[in-house]
């Protein structure tokens, strides 16, 4: 039966197990966001000045926008404070004083512009895998290897595979049949038991667990056996093995 | 007690095979018809396959259970392999002869012959893959002979199959190929089930949220989704007699759903 908690803690170790590598991957991203614009600013100093002017004077709209929100951790607390002045003071008229009230405070931040303009894709990407977390990691499903057909030899192993797979009684006494065929009848026994408690009213399965029974010198059990099942069954076929072990008949 | 909302459902979704349980699902009741239309037509072998759990079993089945009105079927759904046997049980079943001599095949076409009915009978092989290549050979005579027309199904799992399977259609055959589920009708297999057997409560907790997760799971195979879904109510009964607060009676909790897929071993944890 169900053993609810320790399927509990075998759920909890999956969700722990199927979140751990985003919430690596989201720390990463986290301190990769926080750091690389200084890892920019460092590395792209001696190029921007010519590029910033420029990039400045076409799109000056944009990019102060985008500065104070990341610039804000740091040391710099005056870009912040302009802002909210520029809003005081300009209302209609906040975009142009903007850019020109940073452009002023600190020769840096000229150059950020191009990291962050950089940036915006490297962090959606960074972002896009968080957001859709696998929940369900599926094995790959039956692949019980395939029976070769055209070679005469049966694989039975593989037919066993699918019937512990799908508790399939016709499967089962394939099975059950085949090994007694084979002389196997203690696998034989087996199998006509895992049947009868599958399903219990198949003629098949108890006529071969009594002929493997008697096979395995076990006759008396057998004639137990089939005496029971004719009186819960009624099955002719029964009763005419039980006659044939019964008169010494049966081989 | 037997109040229990969850027990009922639970053992709707017991894997077995019973034609009376058959779903009308479009594109299998689409093949359905397929298969029926080509059962009418002369000398045609047909071959059923796909993967395991699509629902080749229980097409044949509900073939059988159909076709058995009105003509002679005969439904082998445990493979008899040994040729000789084999052949002596349909000279038995079909033309009601039981010959005391070694069963050939000549043998058994004069018996066949003799018998000729107006309409040829039809045998159904569940398990395809499970006879040698000489006696499918032999079934192939028989049926070019118009003696009997198969139906037969094929199990296919891997690349060797899909051989078998090439191997099968250069004889035949009319083939037809059956597939897992899409999302849609895995949701109309379930609902039907649930409503066919006045669960309607139950069959309305399954959201769209639900469901998506249950085809993730499971692909869309009908076997899988059974194991499933029986784990997820027998958890559902577990906790209605141990812990009822938990239970939501508005939509399945995906917590549950994906323990169940641990249960049956969907998820490996
Ligand atoms: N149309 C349907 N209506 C109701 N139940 C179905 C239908 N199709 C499939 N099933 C269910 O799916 C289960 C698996 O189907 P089935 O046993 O027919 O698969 P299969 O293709 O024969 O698999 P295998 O290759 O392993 O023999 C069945 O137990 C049955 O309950
Ligand atoms: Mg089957």
């Amino acid at each position: 039966m169900l053993d609810i908690r320790n399927l509990e803690r075998r759920w909890l170790k999956y969700k722990i197990k199927s979140y751990a590598p985003h919430i690596a991957f989201a720390s990463v991203g986290a301190v990769l966001l926080i750091a690389l614009p200084y890892i920019w600013m460092d590395s792209d100093k001696p190029k921007s000045p010519l590029k910033t002017d420029r990039f400045f004077s076409t799109v000056s709209k944009k990019a102060p926008e985008i500065k104070p929100i990341v610039e804000e951790s740091p040391t710099v607390l005056e870009p912040s404070m302009d802002f909210v002045q520029t809003f005081q003071t300009s209302v209609l008229e906040t975009k142009r004083p903007l850019s020109s009230t940073i452009q002023t405070t600190k020769p840096i931040q000229q150059e950020v512009p191009i990291p962050k303009v950089l940036n915006l894709p490297d962090t959606s990407s960074l972002k896009t895998p968080l957001k859709s977390p696998p929940i369900v990691s599926i094995p790959p499903s039956d692949k019980s290897p395939s029976l070769n057909r055209n070679e005469s030899k049966l694989d039975i192993e593989s037919v066993e595979r699918r019937f512990k797979d799908s508790s399939n009684p016709s499967l089962g006494l394939f099975i059950a049949r085949y090994h007694y065929d084979h002389g196997n009848y203690s696998e034989a026994y087996n199998f006509a038991l895992k049947i009868n408690s599958i399903n219990n009213k198949i003629d098949e399965s108890w006529i071969i667990f009594s002929k493997s029974l008697v096979k395995l010198g076990n006759v008396e059990q057998a004639k137990k056996t089939l005496r029971f099942y004719i009186s819960e069954s009624n099955s002719e076929s029964a009763r005419s093995l039980l006659d044939s072990i019964e008169r010494g008949t049966f081989k | 007690m037997e109040c229990s909302l969850f027990s009922k459902p639970r053992d709707l979704f017991l894997d077995v095979v019973n034609p009376r349980d058959y779903v009308q699902i479009d594109s299998v009741s689409h093949m359905y018809q397929s298969l029926k239309n080509s059962v009418q037509k002369p000398l045609k072998m047909i071959l059923l396959f796909g993967r395991p759990g699509t629902g080749k079993s229980m097409l044949l089945h509900k073939l059988h259970h159909d076709l058995s009105k009105h003509q002679k079927v005969l439904m082998f759904d445990i493979p008899i392999v040994d040729e000789d046997d084999f052949l002596r049980v349909l000279a038995q079943r079909i033309f009601g002869h039981s010959p005391r001599e070694v069963m050939t095949l000549t043998r058994f076409l004069e018996i066949a012959e003799a018998v000729a009915y107006a309409d040829v009978p039809i045998v159904l092989l569940d398990e395809a893959q499970l006879y040698s290549g000489s006696l499918m050979e032999k079934i192939r005579l028989i049926s070019d002979a118009r003696a009997i027309k198969f139906v037969i199904t094929l199990h296919k799992t891997d690349k060797e199959d899909i051989i078998a399977k090439e191997h099968f259609q250069t004889r035949i055959w009319e083939s037809i190929e059956l597939q897992n589920a899409t999302a849609e009708e895995l949701k109309v297999y379930i609902q039907k089930k649930l409503l066919k057997a006045n669960c309607f409560d139950v069959a309305n907790m399954f959201n769209d949220k639900n469901m998506k997760l249950i085809t993730a799971l499971t692909k869309g195979n009908y076997r899988e989704t059974n194991k499933l879904l029986f784990s997820l109510f027998s958890l559902y009964y577990w906790y209605e007699e141990n812990n009822p607060t938990l239970i939501k009676y508005n939509a399945l909790k995906l917590k549950w759903i994906e323990m169940a897929a641990i249960h049956t071993g969907l998820i490996r944890a």
